[in-house]
């Protein structure tokens, strides 16, 4: 496990690493630092939560915990913090902007798919990411980026994330929850 | 006699466990379909890691009667394992039939549910529950079903718990359970059909006749084992290695039993409170990541062993290697 923080501008920043659960530069949130203790949360599903106090050996030791379980935890200091920075979200091609449907099966039923794209000037893109099964979700998304035609759309929270390619007025990709992965064309609502 | 994972269905004596005859089926293997569950890559057969439970045999009049992965019902000659007849269906067949007045009552993977003469070995009349083209998830039979007072009671791997005319093969009612298997064999008690489920884990009472909920509570973790009745105290097996004991007219716990496997809890595969830690299991987009997933909650110390209560003392297997009696 690799855990970066660094205290920028009065403001504590922090990723972290965590190879055996497939987390690479997760960002860290609720950091407090009130010397000797330390604690921070891992951003995303796992639900992951260090409690730590620093020692005068540049050390830290405390409880990870997880799901009410808790493993006991050394951090040695290293060297300088080298936060890793989330990906920013990109600004969208003004075709792309508006509102897309689609719809894909799972489990034996049909789920609607409802992406809102809008432009945010130096924010880059925003999106309104709904899917629609037996309960209405309206999925918190996390980035927006578009790289020439590939669009992707990310709730990193939710664990559900769309990619796809814009050509010939279509959004042509897939769908992604886990390790699930199924086709998925938007196509654009008519303009009101 | 047993079915067995290389195909062969042996008979052995009793007393000595010497083997007195074998027969060989077409072969066994696991429901195999492609893009299973919706795992990648779509265009490769994925075994289902829970199909889990090979047809236990009914012996009765002389024969022995069995499912196969080959789609075959078997009926055998039970001195000397001769073919008597088989039957075929369309997909695997591992559930257990049900035999009562002369007719065998059993479900396969093919999303049908059959009713078949004993003797003959011919049709009487099939169900068709749900199917599941794209990703094979919500079809298929693995409970056994139980046959009373002229109703067939079955699980269904579509979600469903199905009330059925033994004679018609007529549905009569069905409970639905929102995308969570039955994967349990029923137990009617006192005009009442006790069960469980898979995903939503939980424990339901339901009344025969009509199939109104009578109770349901929230359990830990998914249920596969049987449930089993014992006076006013009905054992079920949970998944999370857990045996319960809960009182038959209100579902609550009385007390529960968790192996030593279940409690040391190596990877986390359990929360603290006993359930399924799916973040943790399911975090990887890898590829096999859920059937490396699937394992581990298999080798927790699962209970997926049907309990058996004989002279005050429940008996049941778990995946931790272990047969337990329990006063």
């Amino acid at each position: 496990m690799v855990i970066d923080l660094a205290e920028e501008n009065g403001v504590w920043v922090g990723s972290i690493i965590i190879p055996g659960l497939d987390v690479k530069g997760a960002p860290l949130t609720d950091i407090a630092v009130r010397p000797p203790e330390v604690s921070f949360a891992v951003k995303g599903a796992l639900g992951v939560r260090l409690k730590l106090l620093l020692d005068a050996n540049s050390r830290m030791t405390g409880d990870f915990e997880q799901a009410g379980n808790r493993a006991l935890t050394t951090l040695n200091k290293t060297g300088p913090p080298q936060v890793e920075r989330p990906p920013r979200n990109t600004a969208v091609a003004r075709e792309l902007e508006g509102e897309w449907k689609g719809d894909y099966e799972m489990l034996g039923y049909t789920r609607q798919v409802s992406i809102k794209f809008t432009n945010r000037g130096l924010e880059g893109a925003a999106a309104e990411f709904v899917i629609v099964g037996r309960k209405h979700n309206n999925l918190p998304v996390d980035l927006v980026t578009q790289e020439g035609d590939l669009v992707v759309v990310d709730s990193h929270e939710i664990g559900i994330s769309f990619e796809g390619r814009l050509r010939n007025g279509k959004l042509t990709g897939a769908i992604r929850q886990g390790a699930n992965e199924t086709p998925l064309v938007l196509e654009r609502t008519k303009q009101q | 006699m047993n079915a067995s994972r290389i195909g062969k269905f042996y008979a052995l004596n009793a007393q000595t466990g010497a083997l007195k005859w074998k027969f060989a089926t077409e072969g066994e293997r696991r429901f195999e379909p492609k893009g299973l569950h919706g795992l990648q890559p779509k265009n490769q057969t994925i075994a289902d890691p829970f199909d889990v439970f090979l047809s236990s045999p009914v012996v009765a009049n002389g024969a022995v009667y069995f499912g196969s992965v080959d789609g075959n019902l078997y009926a055998l000659d039970s001195a000397t394992g001769d073919l008597r007849w088989k039957f075929k269906t369309g997909h695997v067949v591992h559930a257990s039939p049900a035999l009562a007045d002369g007719v065998l009552f059993f479900g396969s993977w093919d999303s049908y549910f059959y009713a078949v003469d004993a003797t003959t070995g011919k049709e009487k009349w099939r169900f068709h529950a749900g199917e599941d083209a794209l990703i094979h998830n919500q079809v298929g039979f693995q409970s056994s079903p139980a046959v009373t007072n002229g109703v067939v009671y079955t699980g269904c791997r579509d979600a469903n718990l199905y009330a059925l005319d033994a004679a018609t093969g007529k549905e009569k009612w069905r409970f639905f359970n929102d995308l969570s298997w039955v994967i349990t064999s029923p137990a009617v008690a006192d005009r009442k059909v006790f069960f469980a489920t898979s995903d939503s884990s939980l424990y339901h009472v339901v009344d025969a006749t009509t199939g109104k909920p009578v109770v349901r509570q929230q359990g830990k973790a998914y249920m596969f084992s049987s449930p089993a009745i014992a006076g006013d105290v009905v054992f079920i097996g949970v998944l999370n290695g857990t045996l319960e004991a809960r009182d038959t007219k209100t579902g609550e716990l009385l007390w529960d039993f968790q192996v030593e496997t279940s409690k040391q809890n190596k990877g986390w595969v359990l929360t603290a409170d006993r359930k399924f830690n799916t973040p943790f299991l399911y975090h990887s987009s890898w590829c096999e990541a859920p059937l490396v997933a699937n394992d581990q909650q298999i080798r927790i110390g699962g209970i997926f062993s049907s309990p058996l209560v004989v002279n005050g003392v429940v008996y049941f297997g778990s995946t931790d290697g272990f047969l337990y009696a329990l006063e």
